[in-house]
């Protein structure tokens, strides 16, 4: 086979020498003998040139060179010419089947170059006058295709110049220019068409015939072994650079792609190298253009010149200018973005496209664009549908699982690494809370208005609901619907906390159950527990103080509250030690259920309960004061049941009776105004501010503040905080001794009466016997006598009562005035300014700071 | 041979030659046939090309001058 067609081929050429041997116009008189030299050397030559060069310089492209063929014949003027000649070439190229030729560009090529080189040498004449880099062209075109006759031919051009440049006598110039062309021809082994091609592939990264990637060199170049001069190694090597982009930039792209499925990239990551791969088709479209267009002439005005290829190393570079801006600033965000992911990949890119120059400005605009979008749909989900779709966590929105009561607080929160730079701090927070919302309406309040809730902010913002509405760069319109959607669902949520779920309600009635703010409830229950609780405290029956409570509410107003409410006040037993009485564990509870549990959370309730404790210590002392009047009360019984008394002794009782009341007193004005203080100054005040707070509230974070803030201003100004610790100190201490006044005092009374008892019993008969006393006055001090002995003793009794009681009471009144004092030259040094007023209000008289000068 | 495909081969090489006059290149309709058929068993059109245009040359070469450069710079 391979030899029938070498002979085939070397019949066809003989053939063919014969044809044009024969064709010459003079020699057709004498046909050409087969046998002769002439025709030998010729079919020699021809074996010769066609075993030189066995491959073809250009790419097997039909349709190219058609093209190629028809720009020549247009650009020179001749285009219904070219017309006819398009139109042959697609009938030719849409010859197929048996029969048809089958290297088609080979045949259209072929007849191209026959069609330039007899142009080219009717005009050749033309040419050599032209600008000497045109001329060398020329020359060089012909270059690989002359080489073994390039001498003849340059000898004739030679001779045209001398014929033509007439006027520079010594013909220097054209003899310059000459020795120019040959001298380039010596340096060049492989011409500027080639090269072009070649550096065409660099930039695809694929290596050329010439220009290959050096990995020592860490770029495209010509290997040192191919002679070309130094401007063309360097101007290559520049525009290769290129090729090292896109192959830097490809070789990310390509293994994001290889690691998509098992690595989370990422739906930012995937779209930054989509956006990536659609830039680079722009360039592949850009080459595939400059290929096309290698191949063909530059259009020039003369048509009698024949120009060289289109493309030069030199427009090259022009042409590259662009796509080398483009892929420099590729390259550089797939360096930045290589081990950056989500929000804060996109973050990273936005970085660079703060950049004046309107090139890159667009271009980074286009690309964000495309590498934002998942982000806002994310956004976009969150805000108007409260989804997290965020599987490979990109978003700057984390949610975590957990209860019900902190999903509000703990649920979601803002991941600071994945925020892009272009949305604003106080915006993330307005995007996470309105989702946050959301969430907290669909699972803590069970509420589904919110979904029209946001259809209407959606519709308001301008935006529909659908996908991919939203993109980077419209900041205004991403805001003004997050906005448009806060507001709303906001809106919604406090609607559904206030109506629905009575939350302004479930403030009150914990003011006035925990914060006792219900007088004559606090009263009763007070009353009824009372005895209880000074029991013990591991004796105490927390089913029995329940009921206790049931009843205190019940004959109390508080039966008319909602039945809701007090369903949820309970009785709480702290958790007691040793030696603890009821009244150090009791305490009263509210069960905030599910959604009100997000405001009042288990470390709120403490608050509360540590309020409630104080408040019902203060209640206590202040109850105990007022039983203690009960019964300190000057009545005639206690005045005149002693008349009979010894002179000394009713002396004694009156002034211990005295001291009583005094420091009873005493004590009664400073917890009535503590009282007073804590009532209308603390509790009031607060909760008036906190109520006109919940009305402005706009979401319920603010909400929330508010809550916080009423809580924390009572703790303050209760002295339960932290800076007040020693002063609340010294107030329980004082509470304690007013406590263990009262029993003192109870104990007096209980003396006095049983005193007054004795008395009673023996003055009925000492009526009766008054005569006879006076009568039987020597017989007083008759020993052994029942009634002089028994008020003897009586008043030894009493006098040894009064003593003892004097002695406590003096102890107490000391300790007391003590306490007191330190109390009151604590309570300038608080910096509560409020704390002031207390004081003011204690010291009305300026009784205490006269009495002590450090006041 | 198939009727069909020496129609086929008819019309190429009609459809080439016109292109052959068209592009002016001076070929006679016997020798585009034997290049057309060099050109398809595969060989290259640029060296194909350099044959025809030195032959000619040659042609031309030996009419002119009676010089022969070019047969001197061959042997």
């Amino acid at each position: 086979m391979e030899e029938e067609d070498q002979q085939k081929v070397s019949d066809l050429i003989k053939e063919l020498v014969l044809r044009l041997l024969s064709q010459n116009p003079t020699s057709d008189s004498h046909p050409i003998d087969p046998n002769s030299t002439d025709f030998r050397n010729s079919l020699r030559y021809a074996f010769r040139i066609l075993s030189s060069r066995m491959t073809p310089s250009v790419a097997p492209d039909a349709a190219a060179i058609g093209e190629s063929i028809k720009r020549r014949l247009a650009t020179q003027g001749k285009s219904s010419e070219a017309l006819t000649l398009a139109d042959l070439c697609t009938k030719f190229a849409s010859k197929t089947g048996p029969g048809s030729v089958n290297n088609k560009w080979a045949v259209l090529y072929f007849l191209k170059i026959i069609a330039e080189d007899r142009k080219s040498a009717r005009t050749q004449l033309d040419s050599s006058v032209l600008l000497p880099n045109l001329a060398f062209k020329d020359a060089d075109s012909g270059h690989d295709l002359r080489v073994s006759r390039s001498l003849g031919s340059k000898e004739k051009g030679w001779r045209n110049g001398v014929l033509l440049v007439s006027k520079d006598p010594e013909n220097r110039r054209e003899i310059a220019f000459r020795e120019f062309v040959n001298l380039v021809k010596e340096e060049n082994e492989v011409c500027e068409e080639v090269l072009v091609r070649d550096v065409l592939y660099a930039c695809q990264g694929i290596d050329g015939k010439y220009v290959k990637f050096d990995k020592n060199a860490d770029g495209y170049v010509i290997p040192d072994l191919v002679k070309v001069p130094r401007a063309t190694r360097i101007i290559v090597r520049k525009l290769c650079e290129l090729g090292w982009l896109f192959r830097k930039v490809k070789g990310y792209i390509s293994e994001c792609m290889d690691r998509f499925p098992a690595e989370d990239v990422g739906t930012v990551g995937q779209a930054f190298c989509a956006a990536l791969q659609d830039e680079l088709s722009e360039y592949y479209k850009l080459l595939a253009v400059l290929e096309a267009q290698s191949m063909n002439p530059i259009p020039l005005v003369s048509e009698k010149v024949s120009s060289e290829n289109y493309l030069s190393l030199r427009r090259l570079s022009v042409w590259f200018a662009e796509p080398m801006v483009k892929m420099r600033l590729m390259a550089v965000l797939v360096d930045k973005c290589r081990v950056l992911r989500g929000g804060a990949m996109a973050g990273a890119i936005h970085l660079h496209a703060q950049h004046g120059d309107p090139l890159v400005h667009e271009f980074m605009k286009r690309l964000l664009r495309r590498v934002c979008s998942p982000l806002f749909e994310m956004v976009r989900s969150w805000v108007l549908e409260g989804e997290l779709e965020d599987i490979f966590s990109e978003f700057f929105v984390v949610g975590q699982p957990v209860k019900a009561e902190s999903l509000w607080r703990d649920g979601y929160m803002l991941h600071a690494g994945m925020l892009p730079s272009f949305i604003s701090q106080s915006l993330a927070q307005r995007i996470l809370r309105t989702g946050k919302s959301i969430n907290f309406l669909r699972v803590c309040c069970e509420d589904h208005g919110w979904a029209d809730a946001a259809t209407e902010a959606a519709a308001a913002a301008g935006t529909t609901t659908r996908r991919g509405s939203l993109g980077y760069g419209e900041t205004e319109a991403l805001e003004s619907l997050v906005d448009g959607a806060a507001k709303r669902i906001d809106k919604h949520l406090l609607d559904v906390m206030y109506k629905r779920y009575k939350f302004k309600e479930h403030c009150l009635a914990i003011k006035r159950y925990l914060l006792l703010g219900q007088g004559d409830f606090v009263q009763y229950l007070m009353d009824i527990v009372g005895p209880e609780l000074s029991e013990p405290a591991n004796t105490i029956s927390t089913f029995k103080l329940a009921g206790l409570l049931e009843t205190a509410i019940r004959s109390s107003n508080a039966q008319y509250d909602d039945p809701d409410i007090l369903d949820r006040l309970r009785v709480k037993m702290m958790p007691h030690g040793a030696g603890d009485r009821g009244w150090d564990v009791f305490s009263l509870e509210y069960d905030a259920r599910v959604p009100l549990d997000t405001v009042f959370t288990e470390s709120v309730m403490a608050r509360y309960l540590k309020i409630f404790n104080f408040l019902w210590k203060l209640r206590r002392v202040e109850h105990a004061l007022i039983g203690a009047w009960k019964t300190l009360k000057p009545n005639c019984i206690t005045s005149h049941s002693f008349t009979k008394l010894h002179h000394a002794v009713k002396l004694q009782l009156l002034s211990s009776l005295r001291r009583c009341q005094v420091l009873w007193d005493d004590m009664n004005h400073f917890v009535t105004n503590l009282q007073y203080y804590i009532m209308f100054e603390v509790l009031e005040v607060s909760w008036s501010n906190f109520s006109s707070e919940m009305e402005v509230a706009k979401d319920l974070d603010d909400l929330l503040a508010a809550h916080e803030k009423y809580l924390h201003s009572i703790v303050e100004k209760s002295l339960l905080g932290e800076r007040s610790q020693t002063l609340c100190k010294s107030l329980f201490v004082l509470f304690d001794l007013i406590l263990r006044f009262r029993s003192h005092a109870d104990r007096l009374y209980e003396g006095i009466y049983e005193l007054q008892a004795r008395t009673m019993e023996s003055s009925l008969p000492s009526r009766d016997k008054r005569k006879s006393q006076k009568q039987l006055s020597d017989k007083v001090s008759e020993p052994g006598s029942w009634i002089g002995d028994g008020r003897k003793a009586l008043t030894q009794r009493a006098g040894e009562l009064f003593r003892n009681m004097g002695q406590d009471l003096d102890a107490i009144a000391k300790e007391y005035s003590s306490l007191l004092e330190g109390f009151l030259s604590q309570l300038p040094v608080q910096q509560h300014v409020d704390l002031k007023f207390l004081l003011f209000r204690l010291d009305f008289t300026e009784f205490y700071s006269r009495s002590s000068p450090s006041l | 041979m198939d009727p069909n495909a020496a129609r086929t081969a008819r019309e190429s090489l009609d459809l080439a030659f016109r292109m052959s006059n068209v592009l002016d290149t001076g070929l006679d309709r016997h020798t585009l046939s034997v290049l057309i058929a060099l050109c398809d068993l595969g060989l290259n059109p640029e060296a194909l090309a350099a044959v025809v245009k030195e032959l000619r040359r040659e042609l031309q070469t030996s009419f002119s001058p009676p010089s022969s450069t070019a047969q001197s710079s061959l042997s």
